[in-house]
């Protein structure tokens, strides 16, 4: 970057700050509307067009209920309420579980299965990037693991593991540390030669080249390879419950889906779309707060 | 720091593997000596091999003829006695400015009270004390050369090589670090390699300024100059103004303009 000479003629000042200074933060664009009220403008006409199209009985609401009859059925899915109407017996949410609890048990399989991948994934993707002998060997499996749609070895893992939740975490862990692995290799392998020199020529040794700044240099694209492989992981989840899978937010859609419930089916795909959404947001703040440099330097 | 270790330069050739099987030959035979203290510039049209000659004395790569010995141990490795100021500042954006500057001594283990000290006083020096718990690209371009020096001078290296450290920053800048480097220099008595494609930093700066051809590599000229002494208590203007100076600028150049291709080429 150079420096504007004109900010510095201006200020002879003794020991001289005659750069510019500290960069101003950037600032959003501020021309047209705004893209929040343009959304939340979209939504209500979609929501809108739907009720419309509901309420004027144009299809069978089996097929597409009310957004009132939906929203009944997720707030029924999160009580206690009667099993039928005008019957005593009581039954908690869906399937015996409250639609969150559903969602939980959903969350808390990714997380095993996406946590495992980054223990396994991230060192392994550094002694592939730095032992080439490791890397040559390995990474065709990787890459070939990458490559195959989870659910077409889910199988062989019901196989291996029985039909509960030890499968799952095995898919979801097979789902999520490839792309892990490969985002810690290129991170590694984009850190410019000259950063891990400039260390060297500061006397450090091989361990802590590594330490203050093969791992910080790549732990921007880490996260990167988080948020593909959970994003990755939460479709592949949903998916995978099908088999067995109450209590699990895919497993309610499908179960919901098979006796035609489909106010409560509804409700769920929007709650697995919202989700996934939120996990990317945060993780995209999470990356925001450690590497705050990411895309600036 | 140590200053009495020479820089003898033997033989020293490289040739990039480029797969072609010719490669690009980068550098010819260079055969130099620098004195322990000594203050030397060298010049040469862009792409001729000073980056390669330096990069071959900080141990970045191993040359393909010839060696490099530093008080007499052959540089096999970069370390911490080569410091190196690179044209694009190699700062840490996950560490704040004082902590870049404080690394060197805490890799070697120096005491916090005692690292910290030193680093301020480097800061205190680039004047970058107010920016010490900045990140490095909150600050421009010129305040993060500043801070790469301060790293490095920090770091109490007995040569410092630089790589046009200065030539991507505006006029005003530039004469100004031009300045601090020199009081650094006279103040630390530690020895320099000074690579620049300006003829007039070279002459301003050096006590000794050389002359690289066009590719492949090789010293055409090699002169002593006085001007950044300690004796010569001049300010920048007057030494500019002084026949002797303009004098060995026309050398320089000269020696330049002859070893480059013509124009045709
Ligand atoms: N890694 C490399 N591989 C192949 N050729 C290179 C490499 N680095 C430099 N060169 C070539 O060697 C020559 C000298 O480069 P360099 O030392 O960077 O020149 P200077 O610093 O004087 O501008 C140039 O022609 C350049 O293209
Ligand atoms: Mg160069």
């Amino acid at each position: 970057m150079t420096d504007t000479s004109a900010a510095q003629v201006s200020a002879p000042a003794a020991h001289a700050e005659r750069d510019p200074g500290p960069r101003p933060p950037r600032r959003k664009s501020s021309s047209g509307p705004n893209p929040w009220l343009v959304r939340a403008l979209v939504l209500v006409g979609t929501i809108a067009v739907w009720w419309l199209v509901a309420s004027l009985g144009l299809v069978n609401p089996v097929y597409l209920p009310s957004p009132g009859a939906v929203w009944d059925a997720f707030v029924q899915a999160n009580r206690t309420h009667p099993i039928a109407p005008g019957v005593d017996r009581m039954i908690r949410g869906e399937y015996n579980y409250y639609l969150w609890e559903h969602l939980l048990a959903s969350l808390q399989r990714i997380g095993i299965g996406v946590g495992a991948g980054i223990l396994v994934g991230v060192p392994l993707g550094l002694v592939m990037a730095t032992v080439r002998w490791v890397g040559i060997v390995v990474e065709p499996y990787v890459n070939f693991l990458r490559a195959l749609p989870p659910l077409g070895y889910i199988g062989l893992l019901i196989a291996w593991f029985g039909i509960g939740d030890v499968s799952k975490y095995w898919l979801l862990f097979l789902a999520a540390f490839p792309p892990i692995t490969l985002a810690t290799i290129g991170g590694v392998r984009g850190v410019r030669e000259d950063m891990v020199n400039a260390v060297y020529t500061l006397g450090a040794n091989r361990r802590q080249a590594l330490t203050t700044v093969m791992f910080p240099a790549t732990l921007p694209q880490v996260i990167t390879g988080i948020r593909v492989a959970t994003g990755f992981a939460w479709t592949t989840v949903v998916a995978a419950e099908l088999n067995n899978g109450i209590p699990g937010i895919g497993g309610l859609a499908y179960q919901a889906g098979t006796e035609l419930k489909t106010p409560i089916t509804i409700a769920c795909i929007i709650v697995i779309g919202v989700t996934a959404l939120a996990l990317d947001a945060l993780i995209k703040l999470v990356e925001r707060t450690v590497a705050p440099w990411h895309g600036k330097a | 720091m140590r200053h009495d270790r020479d820089v003898r330069i033997d033989g020293l050739a490289h040739t990039f593997d480029t797969g072609d099987g010719e490669g690009v030959r980068a550098l010819d035979t260079i055969d130099l000596t620098i004195e322990p203290g000594q203050f030397v510039c060298l010049a040469g049209p862009s792409g001729c091999g000073k980056t390669t000659l330096l990069r071959l004395v900080a141990g970045f790569m191993e040359p393909s003829e010839g060696e490099v010995r530093v008080g007499g141990d052959l540089v096999t490795k970069p370390s911490a006695e080569r410091g190196v100021v690179f044209q694009q500042p190699m700062l840490y954006p996950w560490m704040t400015v004082r902590d870049n500057v404080e690394l060197g001594p805490k890799l070697r283990g120096v005491k916090a009270a005692d690292r910290r000290e030193t680093a301020q006083r480097f800061l205190d020096m680039v004047g970058l004390s107010d920016f010490a718990e900045r990140r490095p690209y909150e600050l421009s371009g010129g305040m993060q050369q500043r801070c790469q020096i301060a790293r490095v001078l920090t770091n109490e290296p007995d040569i410092i090589l630089m790589d046009e450290p200065f030539g991507a920053l505006d006029a005003l800048t530039r004469e100004r670090l031009q300045d601090e480097l020199l009081e650094i220099w006279r103040a630390t008595g530690s020895t320099v390699l000074f690579i620049t494609h300006s003829v007039d930093e070279a002459v301003f700066l050096g006590t000794r300024v050389m002359v690289m051809s066009p590719r492949p590599g090789r010293i055409v000229l090699d002169e002593r100059a006085v001007f950044s002494t300690p004796e010569k208590n001049l300010d920048a203007d007057e030494i500019r103004a002084l026949p002797a100076y303009a004098e060995l600028v026309d050398r320089v150049r000269h020696a330049i303009h002859q070893t480059e291709p013509s124009p045709s080429r």
